[in-house]
């Protein structure tokens, strides 16, 4: 596909520009909304755009265009290559034809694209009707929303990269309100498939349901420090919050906290950080990345030891290393560095047994205000959370609305153990639930 | 971009299928984004972005389909996938466009995209110099000059054709200071409804100086005590407080379905008598404006709350259908790729008769928030939780020494009878508003206020 203005623009670009590297992403999606048992909401989106990154005199450029025809994609040559003469980026780029990898990961299914639109409206209808009569106390259901999407990638560039690729996906939310009293709580789920029969509605809802109802009748607790369990989904969302900091990219231009601390003890030994872009279950699986470079799995902290960060070519060109299949790149954006199926290693140890480490403990179960509570330049977080008081490894009390506040490295410096229950969350993050010794919490 | 004949086609098909009403909206961008960081220009991109989203309702059901391929066989395709959802009893067909052309509250000197990358280059660099000028702890500055050119035509099958055109221009600009591990930044991000002649008004100087003195002021505070304190929080950036924690819930988005606080409310005391608040997308190049909405409707200003009593919400065309009140010309979204929904254009708390000295000479013990960071609210409970990234204790009527890693959180309902005085020093500040129709230009606003008890997260 797209043969056609792949060639107009290398054929255009040959006598303008040293060398070019063309990147097309086309979107195909839908989703359904429903409230009160009818369609909220119903979109089909139809999407795609060129963006070319040129190298001219060792410098370079960029230009996208949604519009395809044969004059915008001569303009955004120019521009690219007129961008390219302002840049004073000393870093040096190179294009190349990256291998391809041994066995390409499933990452498309027909039978998902095969789901008829009835059967979608259907189960989403289910889910908002189950979550709301599940219990008398849920008295509204915000979202229930199911969408599916397809994508197709394709890159090359002048020195013989040709690389395509596509994917699909389907995934359902559902968010309730419970009330008792004048006490409100929230609650979401989710679940992300490229197999239909996984989107299972009363297990969805229900899930929802529970947690909202499981958080009613919340009290104060005082403020200090306490020992703290991340559930699962909440650890995973501080991962995904503090994934930057293990980018080559922030290392270098000065604003991660692990600069200058690679091969150095940042952790506890029960720390393992993995990215794998090649993981079976994680929602970012692929390929090769936004340069063509094949995926790969890489550990960057191996029992508490900081032994890489996230590269694309660029930044490993800098460090003297080789990449590691993280760049990053839309048809609108320039190349930068970002994590894929981006995890943090699970423990051996049971939830049950993770709870009743301490005599009391708090459990975080949900977590509010990430971009604006969380600083990942200082690592400094002071976050608006909902959890619950644990005595002797009982659950006791839910806890009205709480802050937990900390810094992420001395967090990950005092991670005492990790449970069994692995899940990636909703951001291609994941994580089992965590003990931490300490954190403060403040309340009243 | 697309001749009216074929509109008309787009919109035929589109109600075809008994829908109670149809519209179109049309977009081509002109994007630029330079970034400069670590003395050097990292990005430098511009690019054009087109699209048509076509809507349609029935009943209370919107259906959105989108393509940013504008030929006559994907538009039709569009209607075509929307008409199918759509199983209305309407048999509504459009006869002819009529052209509404709107006064321009907004013009532009100089728009953006006639500017030379070099000139603004420059001014960058000038805000660079100054920051690491101001101090040797500025470790890093990070400069983002986003201009964006928005033109866009909406057609309906009520007949209405019309068209705007959107020059936006914004410069953020972070100062991070560093001693040892420790990092601290200081932020500020202003943007209009203008050409670049809204940069040419700024002092680049002065913007390099605050951010800098913002990080490096924070970078030897202590950490902030936790618990329930009074807060006076400053204007400008202050006012993200009233559009997260009760703004959002005044969107007819979240009050038609109940999840809001403020639904049923109308009428109702839900504030201090001493505010009022206001909704505002008419002011002149205010980065919130515009002359019309995402549905055509022309732009207004929107008094939602006076005195304390609920006046008005915030409506769009939906919006309108569920809870019958007049459309307020609030329907925006981020660009074609999104279906509008009710959004906050330039939303403020308005002035007060006292001074900041005295709000703070009222305190015993509480903190000053002289500028805030982000924040988020939890739709449907209100709850919210907001960062400070500058802050300092008052003691005894006074500021004292600033403290770092401050959060409040607490509830939009309850924040809003706790205000105990507002100043008289109102003003705007610009952000990106993040919601289901996309992220939108939106200022917040207000005075200096004082809230006479807020949960503090601290670490101490």
């Amino acid at each position: 596909m797209y043969e056609k203005e792949f060639q107009f623009i290398f054929n255009y670009a040959s006598s303008k520009a040293d060398d070019i590297e063309i990147l097309l992403s086309s979107n195909k999606s839908f989703s359904v909304k429903i409230h009160n048992q009818e369609i909220e909401s119903f979109n089909y989106a139809d999407a795609k755009g060129i963006g070319v990154r040129v190298i001219k005199d060792d410098k370079v450029g960029y230009a996208y265009t949604e519009e395809f025809n044969e004059k915008t994609l001569r303009v955004i040559v120019d521009q690219a290559v007129e961008n390219s003469s302002f840049s004073e980026d000393a870093d040096k780029i190179e294009f190349s034809s990256y291998p391809d990898i041994p066995r390409r990961p499933r990452v498309y299914s027909r039978k998902l694209d095969a789901v008829d639109v009835a059967s979608k409206i259907d189960f989403t209808k289910k889910v908002e009707r189950i979550a709301r009569e599940a219990d008398k106390r849920i008295i509204n259901v915000p979202f229930a929303t199911f969408g599916d999407g397809r994508s197709f990638i394709k890159i090359a560039n002048s020195r013989g990269l040709h690389k395509e690729d596509r994917q699909n996906y389907a995934y359902a939310v559902v968010g309730v309100l419970a009330a008792e009293k004048d006490d409100k709580r929230a609650g979401f789920d989710f679940i992300i498939s490229r197999n239909f029969s996984d989107f299972d509605p009363h297990k969805l809802a229900v899930k929802s349901v529970e947690k909202a109802i499981g958080l009613l009748g919340g009290r104060e607790i005082a403020s200090g420090g306490y020992p703290i369990i991340f559930n699962n989904e909440m650890m995973a969302t501080m991962l995904a919050t503090f994934s930057s900091i293990f980018s080559a990219q922030s290392v270098q231009e000065g604003k991660s906290l692990l600069k200058g601390r690679l091969n150095k003890i940042i952790a506890s030994n029960k720390v393992t950080i993995i990215d794998d872009a090649l993981h079976k279950k994680g929602f970012s699986t692929r390929s090769f990345d936004s340069e063509g470079y094949p995926s790969q799995k890489t550990v960057l902290i191996d029992k508490g030891k900081l032994i890489g960060y996230l590269h694309n070519t660029i930044t490993a060109r800098k460090d003297r290393v080789s990449s590691t299949g993280n760049a990053a790149r839309d048809y609108k954006g320039i190349l930068s560095v970002s994590p894929t199926n981006f995890f943090l290693k699970p423990g051996n140890v049971t939830s049950n047994e993770l709870y009743s480490r301490h005599a009391r403990l708090i459990e975080i179960v949900s977590l509010q205000g990430m971009h604006a509570g969380a600083n990942t330049i200082s690592g400094d977080f002071s976050l608006s959370a909902e959890g619950f008081l644990y005595e002797q490894g009982e659950r006791k009390d839910s806890l009205k609305q709480f802050t937990v506040s900390g810094n992420i490295l001395q967090m990950l410096k005092d991670v005492e153990d990790i449970a069994d229950d692995f899940i990636f969350d909703t951001s291609a993050c994941g994580s089992a639930s965590v003990l931490i010794k300490k954190l403060a919490v403040s309340s009243r | 971009m697309i001749s009216k004949h074929l509109l008309l086609k787009v919109l035929d098909k589109a109600l075809s299928n008994g829908a109670d009403f149809a519209d179109i909206f049309v977009e081509s961008t002109y994007n630029s984004l330079i970034n400069y960081n670590d003395n050097k220009t990292k990005q430098n991109i511009v690019g054009r972005d087109q699209g048509a989203g076509v809507r349609v309702f029935y009943g209370q059901s919107a259906i959105y389909a989108y393509t940013n391929d504008l030929s006559e066989k994907a538009l039709i395709a569009a209607a075509a996938a929307v008409s199918q959802a759509a199983r209305g009893k309407s048999d509504g067909k459009v006869i002819n466009l009529t052209v509404r052309k709107n006064f321009d509250r907004h013009p532009v000197a100089i728009p953006s995209d006639t500017v030379s990358r070099r000139d603004k280059i420059d001014f960058i660099k000038q805000i660079n110099d100054s920051s690491r000028n101001y101090s040797d702890l500025i470790s890093q500055v990070d400069i983002t000059l986003i201009e964006k050119i928005q033109k866009v035509l909406i057609v309906n099958s009520e007949g209405l054709l019309t068209e705007d055109m959107r020059n936006y221009a914004r410069v953020n600009v972070i100062s991070i200071a560093s001693r040892g591990t420790e990092k601290q930044t200081g932020w500020e991000g202003p943007g209009g409804l203008a050409g670049y002649e809204f940069f040419k008004s700024l002092d680049p100087a002065a913007l390099g100086r605050n951010t800098a003195s913002r990080a490096v002021t924070m970078l030897q505070a202590d950490y902030a005590p936790g618990g329930k304190m009074p807060v006076i929080i400053d204007n400008g950036f202050g006012g993200v407080i009233f559009h997260e924690a009760c703004g959002h819930s005044l969107e007819t988005t979240s009050v038609a379905k109940g999840a809001s606080i403020f639904a049923g409310k109308m009428g109702e005391q839900i504030a201090s008598p001493l505010v009022t608040a206001i909704d505002d997308g008419t002011i002149p190049n205010a980065w919130g404006s515009e002359n019309i909405d995402d549905e055509g409707l022309p732009t207004r200003k929107t008094v939602l709350i006076e005195n304390g009593i609920l006046k008005s919400y915030m409506v769009d065309r939906m919006g309108s259908v569920k809870t019958g009140y007049e459309t307020t010309g609030s329907g925006r979204k981020q660009s074609y790729k999104f279906a509008p929904a009710s959004r906050m254009r330039n939303t403020y708390i308005a002035a007060g008769k006292s001074k900041l000295e005295d709000l703070i000479a009222s305190t015993e013990l509480g903190i000053y928030a002289k500028k805030m960071g982000g924040g988020s609210v939890m739709p449907g409970t209100g709850n919210f939780n907001f960062a400070v990234s500058e802050a300092y204790l008052i003691k005894k009527g006074k500021i004292q020494e600033p403290v770092r890693g401050v959060t409040l959180i607490g509830n939009g309902g309850d924040i809003l009878k706790k205000i105990s005085m507002i100043a008289d020093n109102l003003a705007l500040s610009q952000g990106m508003c993040g919601s289901v129709s996309g992220s939108v230009p939106a200022n917040v606003g207000q005075p200096a206020i004082k809230v006479d008890e807020i949960t503090i997260g601290g670490r101490k």
